[in-house]
């Protein structure tokens, strides 16, 4: 059966919210066994293309990195060890593809990240996550 | 033992997605020892309520509780403690309401993609969306 979540994936963004998710999907790791996969998406979008975007993207993938770091750090903490993404492109785009790609069971997100206009309750990347992901998701509120 | 996910809410509507939602929480409930709630809510239009001949459309209520007691047997299958009840009104307001309420204790809602609902939007249905940004209780959606 499709029950048991294998593989789960945890797209984090720095957030307090990002980080929530990442202890529920420790809780999870914990009770199903399964394999944690951390991505971090350096986000490319228009405006950024317009501006002065060498420096910009270097930051983020600096921020980014460190995210990740950050985030292993506490895993290993816990006994738990996860597979790392650096990506870049748009967000949702990039973390459909990683599901296809490691085929994924779950996708655990926040409610919120750290997009600036958000929906009022739901964040918009977790809601098009929500809508068009082939596999479970998870909405840590 | 670690999940702290002790009740978990599974809304039902009888369709194929709300049957596998029910397994995955029964599943989930397995692994952290939690109990179901099953709620099944049977829509009733507004104009009902102040309708003369509303009351005609009451007596559909068993349909909605063989759901709960066929959901029950489902349950006590795998060793899970699963209370039903009934509602009737609107299921996306509903749903969520009794998720937000404190009384009920509720940790985790489990939602089928989409149930019984016409084609609203091509991926999640209208009721999964409504209770997925009211709640604010987690969600997993089952796909």
């Amino acid at each position: 059966m499709t029950n048991s979540f294998k593989k789960i994936l945890v797209p984090i963004d720095g957030s307090i919210y990002s980080e929530k998710c990442l202890e529920r999907a420790c809780e999870l790791v914990d009770a199903f066994n399964s394999n944690l996969i951390l991505i971090y998406v350096v986000e490319k979008s228009l405006p950024i293309n317009l501006l002065d975007r060498k420096e910009y993207l270097n930051m983020i993938r600096k921020f980014g990195t460190k995210i990740l770091e950050k985030a292993n750090e506490k895993l290993s903490k816990k006994g738990i060890t996860a597979k790392i993404f650096l990506k870049e492109g748009n967000i949702v785009n990039e973390i459909e593809k990683i599901v296809k790609k490691e085929k994924c069971d779950l996708v655990v997100v926040g409610n919120k990240g750290l997009g600036s206009v958000s929906r009022f309750l739901l964040g918009s990347v977790s809601n098009k996550i929500s809508q068009s992901s082939s596999c479970s998701v998870l909405i840590v509120k | 033992m670690a999940v702290k996910t002790k009740k978990i809410l599974v809304p039902l509507d009888g369709s194929k997605n709300s049957i596998r939602g029910l397994d995955m929480a029964i599943h989930i409930a397995r692994q952290s020892q939690g109990t179901l709630v099953a709620l099944s809510v049977k829509t009733v239009p507004g104009i009902y309520a102040i309708h003369p001949l509303g009351f005609l459309d009451f007596n559909s209520m068993t349909e909605v509780k063989k759901l709960l007691s066929e959901a029950k047997v489902r349950a006590a299958k795998k060793g899970i403690d699963l209370t039903g009840k009934a509602i009737a009104g609107d299921p996306g307001y509903d749903i969520a309401r009794f998720a937000n309420n404190p009384k009920n204790k509720i940790d985790m809602v489990v939602l089928g993609a989409r149930g019984r609902g016409s084609a609203t939007e091509i991926f999640l249905g209208s009721v999964s969306n409504y209770v997925l940004h009211k709640s604010k209780k987690p969600v997993l959606i089952v796909k």
